[in-house]
């Protein structure tokens, strides 16, 4: 137990202290949680909203794909990009391998099947009428979705958490593009990856944990309190 | 483009033709997935069963952990199994660090919370009156939990599938407790890790591509089940 402790203990006054290293990993980790779930709203809340009105033929295909498309393991997403992004291949030239701007590539990528299914599936479960009044009274295409949106923005607020959870907390991709290089493409997750097998019972990496379990629980107990106070939203299986 | 169809050329013979290595990875992966699903459905479909059927105080309370543990970072648990696990600490003295038990462990830890977290949530999806007609014609508790556990059958179902895939995917828990250790305890997942940081980008993708074949097998599986039960689907509600 006095191991444990001395570990605990030794982690909060490096984090305390505002250890230069433990900063460095934060910064990149807010950057890359803000910058990548930013680009996954503004393609993905669109692409959600149509998903979840339209009437165009293949919607039931598309949204079976993007369904799937929330189990796509981080690691595939991130081989297949770096053969992408490697100086001989296509997109060589932009120079983007091992650095921060291809982890946010990866991450907005991971983070984009979350903000679409999930606010499809939040439009969906409106309750019927108040698009099918505006239709009616001849709102276009884009109030319809603004409209949407708005009405379902405890589900879009919800897929918003979840982006931002799976950027902080998913490492596979972001580590095998970004390379881990210490100081600048080095998240939180993908330090404690990446270093715990080589600096075991080093403080840092037990203050890494502990930072990132805080990350983690601010960001779940929004989520609970945005459940209780709508009246239990839930994500649930309906039969039927 | 030319450089990428080249990678996939090398990539895809490592397949077809059994590179040993690779099927070595493949079965113990499988063998990671088989142990760490049933073990987690064996304990966590009952904990499931209760949390959705019972009428105890603080069933609330564990509901919303059962919830909040599914966004646990996968990491986080690594670094907190590792610091139980290391030598100086509570139970180095179990050995489990760079071990296959600990990776079989470590995975059956994070899909715990899928099995736990949807089975509730599919018990709780059943229709009102049923088990409060069975419970009226006085069935005990191990009848109700039996007939909840066949009505939600496919929600279970699709439980189980969700954390078949987690133990596919996740890479982060099993390569900080089993070190990636070339070709004892390495997952397809990890392995994938390890090759790109050997540069080794060939079997990097061949063992991607036989990664993502599986999930989609599983998601395969999945719209089936979908599909025989007439539209089960993962949808958010607002309830009233």
């Amino acid at each position: 137990m006095a191991f444990l402790w001395h570990q605990i203990s030794s982690a909060v006054s490096l984090i305390v202290h505002g250890d230069p290293y433990l900063m460095g990993l934060l910064w990149v980790t807010v950057r890359l949680a803000l910058v990548s779930t930013v680009s996954a709203l503004i393609i993905g809340l669109p692409l959600g909203a149509a998903l979840g009105l339209g009437r165009f033929r293949g919607r039931r295909l598309c949204q079976v794909l993007a369904n799937a498309s929330l189990a796509l393991p981080p690691v595939v997403v991130g081989v297949v990009l770096l053969i992408f992004i490697l100086p001989q291949g296509p997109l060589g030239s932009l120079r983007i391998e091992f650095t921060l701007r291809a982890m946010y590539v990866a991450q907005t990528i991971l983070a984009l099947p979350y903000v679409v299914a999930l606010t499809a599936a939040a439009i969906q479960g409106l309750p019927p009428g108040v698009v099918e009044q505006a239709r009616a009274l001849g709102a276009s295409r884009i109030q319809l979705g603004v409209l949407a949106l708005r009405e379902a923005k405890v589900g879009v607020m919800a897929a918003i958490i979840a982006a931002v959870t799976s950027t902080i907390s998913e490492v596979g991709a972001v580590i095998i593009v970004g390379g881990n290089v210490q100081g600048q493409t080095e998240s939180l997750a993908s330090a404690l990856l990446a270093e715990f097998t080589f600096t075991p019972n080093d403080p840092r990496e037990t203050a890494t944990a502990l930072i990132l379990l805080v990350l983690v629980l601010l960001l779940v107990g929004a989520l609970t309190v945005l459940q209780q106070r709508t009246g239990q939203l839930r994500l649930r299986f309906r039969e039927g | 483009m030319q450089t990428v169809i080249n990678e996939f050329r090398v990539a895809f013979p490592l397949i077809w033709h059994g590179d040993p290595y690779l099927m070595q990875i493949i079965g113990f992966t499988l063998q990671v997935m088989l142990i760490a699903t049933s073990v987690a459905a064996v304990i966590g479909i009952p904990i499931g069963l209760a949390l959705g059927l019972g009428r105890f105080r603080g069933r609330q309370f564990l509901r919303v952990l059962a919830n909040a543990s599914l966004g646990l970072p996968p990491a986080l648990v690594g670094a907190a199994l590792f610091l139980l696990w290391a030598v100086p600490a509570p139970l180095g003295s179990l050995g489990l660090l760079s071990t296959r038990r600990g990776v079989f462990i470590a995975q059956t830890i994070l899909a715990l919370p899928y099995t736990v977290a949807l089975t509730a949530a599919a018990v709780e999806g059943l229709p009102d009156g049923l088990l409060v007609q069975a419970r009226a014609l006085g069935a005990n508790r191990l009848q109700v939990a039996l007939l909840a556990m066949r009505e939600a059958r496919v929600g279970i179902m699709a439980a189980v599938i969700a954390a078949m895939g987690t133990s596919l995917s996740e890479v982060a828990a099993i390569a900080i407790v089993g070190g990636n250790i070339y070709g004892y305890n390495q997952t397809l997942a990890s392995a994938t890790l390890y090759e790109v940081n050997a540069a080794n980008y060939p079997m990097a993708l061949a063992i991607a591509m036989v990664l993502l074949a599986m999930i989609l097998v599983l998601m395969g599986g999945f719209a089936l089940l979908q599909h025989q039960s007439g539209g089960l689907r993962l949808r958010f509600r607002t309830a009233s």
